[in-house]
């Protein structure tokens, strides 16, 4: 009998600020890497639980903290795995109401459960870490820990505060990075149309020492398809922006480049924004 | 070396106190007060082993040990939080507990999630129900802390406001912590015997001999405030003058033996400016009894020849380390050699401390070391030049290694002392030092 070759699985983290598109990027991209036929899990780091939401066709998925703390640790995987758009697995860690507990702590706990139930199979080609905001302690940098995430994609746009925490993040990954063997994949610009937004997050990618891995055009169809509960490429497949995420997971699948980032000092990152963030004096606009 | 603190190394071999938590002992030392804990399960557990436990077999008495009421936090309160689980145990302690004050300390799991542990406390409150909240999380220091956190949490929200008048003739005495001194029920009951001898009432506030809660609710009619230690506690006594306009006496060493006492008696009777009659015919006849029994010690002390000791070191927590060095250097005539405190006090403190020591007796001085770790002070004492005698060491049960090793009289005196009952022993004031003497000599002569 023939021996099938072992999967090298890659775990990825997808950080980036609040709002910044981390949740509709992953879920589009990974339902790009599964129409290559690729196994994929996504999991859902937010206590909001909305990481899975376009994959499944709603918020359909019961958090793993909400089944530990209901029925406890002796839970089937079935409980908290769902199966959505082409089979892709599905976890939501959940966590505490906001104001009150730990999320942090939620996230260790919900990632050692799903260890323990069995969740990361032989035949999964990827697992995404779909984690919410900045890294702000020790719980939110736990899929980057040691045996976890190895690969990390930052998503930003040429929007300032977006790249104040995409420079801050990479601080976290240049710390775990360190000690164990994360590395920083690239730049995914998930774009806001400001003014030379490409320019700015190439030059941005360049300074941290990684490259800008795709540049995803803004386009009103995601917000269609958001709000029909689907990714665009399930909504939308024969639109440009569905190529547009079809071209991030190629990317992904084929990237080798995987570095320490330099983060910036603010005044490096001022200094990039005066130089790349405007197409035109201020005087040229008419205020 | 380097002969200061900054010499320790980043680990502590050896612990020689509890952590704020362990303020649970503070309440548990009020009749009538229940301590309830928000906290790990093992937390409070830890805290009795090293504080009672561990530490002349104290007991647990009827909230401390086994029956602390915990919420033993488990990762359920800490990933969505502790604060329903804290009020059923709050409902649930109250009602299965008989008190007259429930002081409840959160620790450090609900501090590090944030649980909103005061306003589950806040609502028995409303209700009317004696409940305090100390947030006391173990990071925030040792027990001493943690003591003086706890009698502000109780005086300020409990005890409360007070514009009444004040009540010649009655203190308040703040002197040693309960549990963590070893002696603290003996010497507390020695402490009260002297100053009501000396004619005084006194809120002595924790022990056998206090009078609960109702005490407490007496603090602010007290005409002065009498502390009893070298650092812990000052906290307290400023606060208390803020609070209630009560002046404070500061005594920073324990009194042993007579002349230490008599002066001690004094000191106070002039500061509160209370008739000195009753205190002098006190004074005449305690030291008439102390020099009674000092002079058939002296034909012991005198004609013992068989290698008495002539030098002693000291390692301990502050307040005893003080006291035990000025009785034995000033009153005994043993040479000091060593002395090691323990218990961290705050750097703003430690230079009042060194003092102490620079005045231990006429001509006497000595240096003194600011150490936690084991390991560093078993260095330290081997260091030491103990002279021709055999070393005499005061000390924890931690020192015993080191005692044997130099072949050393080892007496234990502060936290943890394992290899000695104590039940009401005292070793202060004018009976206390009679006792300490017995001991000292009792395990000399057992030496031989």
């Amino acid at each position: 009998m023939a021996k099938t070759k072992a999967k090298t699985l890659r775990q990825i983290a997808i950080y980036g600020k609040g709002g910044i598109g981390k949740s509709t990027t992953t879920q589009n991209l990974t339902a790009g890497l599964a129409e290559h036929g690729k196994n994929v899990m996504v999991v859902g780091c937010d206590p909001k639980a909305d990481s899975t939401r376009l994959i499944l066709g709603g918020l359909a998925q019961r958090t793993v903290l909400d089944t530990l703390r209901d029925e406890g640790e002796d839970i089937d995987l079935t409980r908290i795995m769902k199966k959505g758009y082409l089979n892709i697995r599905c976890v939501e860690s959940g966590g505490p109401e906001p104001g009150v507990g730990c999320a942090g702590r939620g996230i260790i706990t919900a990632i050692d459960l799903l260890e323990r139930l069995g969740a990361y199979t032989r035949d999964l080609d990827y697992v995404f870490y779909d984690v919410l905001g900045d890294v702000v302690c020790g719980g939110f940098a736990m899929p980057i820990r040691e045996g976890k995430a190895k690969e990390i994609y930052i998503v930003a746009s040429g929007e300032m505060m977006a790249l104040y925490a995409a420079n801050n993040i990479a601080k976290g990954i240049r710390r775990y990075a360190n000690q164990g063997g994360v590395r920083l994949g690239g730049i995914i610009c998930n774009s806001r149309n400001v003014d030379r937004e490409n320019e700015l997050l190439e030059a941005f990618s360049k300074e941290l020492g990684t490259q800008l891995i795709h540049f995803i055009p803004r386009d009103n169809v995601v917000q269609h398809a958001e709000i029909n509960r689907k990714t665009v490429i399930d909504y939308k497949p024969g639109s440009k922006q569905a190529e547009a995420y079809r071209a991030l997971a190629k990317r992904i699948e084929e990237n080798k480049k995987f570095v320490i980032p330099e983060p910036m000092t603010p005044e490096r990152l001022e200094e990039i924004l005066v130089e790349y963030g405007l197409f035109d004096g201020i005087e040229d606009y008419a205020i | 070396m380097p002969n200061n603190a900054t010499a320790q190394t980043n680990s502590i071999m050896h612990p020689r106190y509890g952590c704020t938590v362990g303020a649970a002992y503070t309440v548990a030392a009020i009749p009538g007060a229940i301590p309830i804990v928000h906290c790990g399960p093992g937390c409070v557990d830890k805290q009795f082993f090293i504080l009672s436990g561990c530490n002349g077999y104290q007991g647990s008495g009827y909230a401390g040990g086994g029956a602390t009421p915990s919420s033993n936090i488990g990762e359920n309160e800490v990933v969505f939080g502790g604060a329903n689980k804290l009020d059923k145990l709050i409902n649930s302690g109250v009602k299965i507990m008989n008190g007259s004050l429930y002081v409840v300390l959160s620790g450090c799991s609900s501090a590090l999630v944030g649980d909103d542990a005061e306003s589950v406390v806040r609502k028995y409150r409303s209700d009317g129900k004696p409940v305090v909240y100390v947030d006391a999380p173990g990071f925030k220091g040792s027990n001493l802390v943690g003591h003086e956190l706890t009698v502000r949490a109780i005086i300020d929200r409990h005890v409360g406001a007070y514009s009444g008048r004040k009540r010649k003739g009655l203190i308040n005495l703040w002197a040693e912590v309960p549990y963590f001194n070893t002696n603290w029920r003996g010497d507390t009951i020695e402490l009260k015997r002297i100053l009501e001898g000396a004619g005084f009432s006194v809120n002595v506030l924790f022990g056998p001999e206090a009078g609960g809660v109702e005490e407490w609710e007496n603090i602010p009619k007290a005409q002065a405030n009498v502390l009893i230690s070298p650092w812990v506690g000052l906290d307290i006594v400023k606060h208390l003058a803020d609070k209630y306009r009560q002046p404070w006496l500061h005594v920073p060493v324990i009194p042993i033996g007579e002349e230490a006492t008599t002066k001690f008696i004094r000191d106070i009777v002039a500061f509160t400016g209370i008739d000195s009659k009753k205190s002098e015919m006190f004074i005449k006849k305690e030291a008439s009894q102390y020099y009674y029994f000092l002079e058939h010690f002296a034909d012991f002390f005198s004609e013992y020849w068989f290698g008495l000791p002539s030098s002693f070191a000291v390692v301990g927590d502050s307040a005893y380390n003080a006291a035990i060095s000025k009785f034995v250097a000033d009153q005994v005539g043993l040479i000091p050699a060593k002395h090691i405190i323990t218990d961290n006090p705050p750097k703003k403190y430690r230079e009042s401390i060194r003092k102490i020591y620079m005045e231990l007796s006429e001509d006497v001085s000595a240096d003194v070391d600011f150490i936690e770790d084991g390991y560093l002070i078993e260095k330290k004492i081997r260091e030491t030049h103990f002279g021709a005698g055999v070393p005499l060491i005061f000390g924890t049960s931690w020192e015993r290694d080191i005692a044997k090793e130099l072949g050393a009289i080892l007496l234990e005196i502060s936290t943890p002392v394992m290899e000695e009952i104590v039940i009401n022993r005292t070793y202060i004031g004018y009976k206390g030092a009679l006792t300490l003497l017995e001991n000292i000599y009792t395990n000399t002569v057992n030496g031989f």
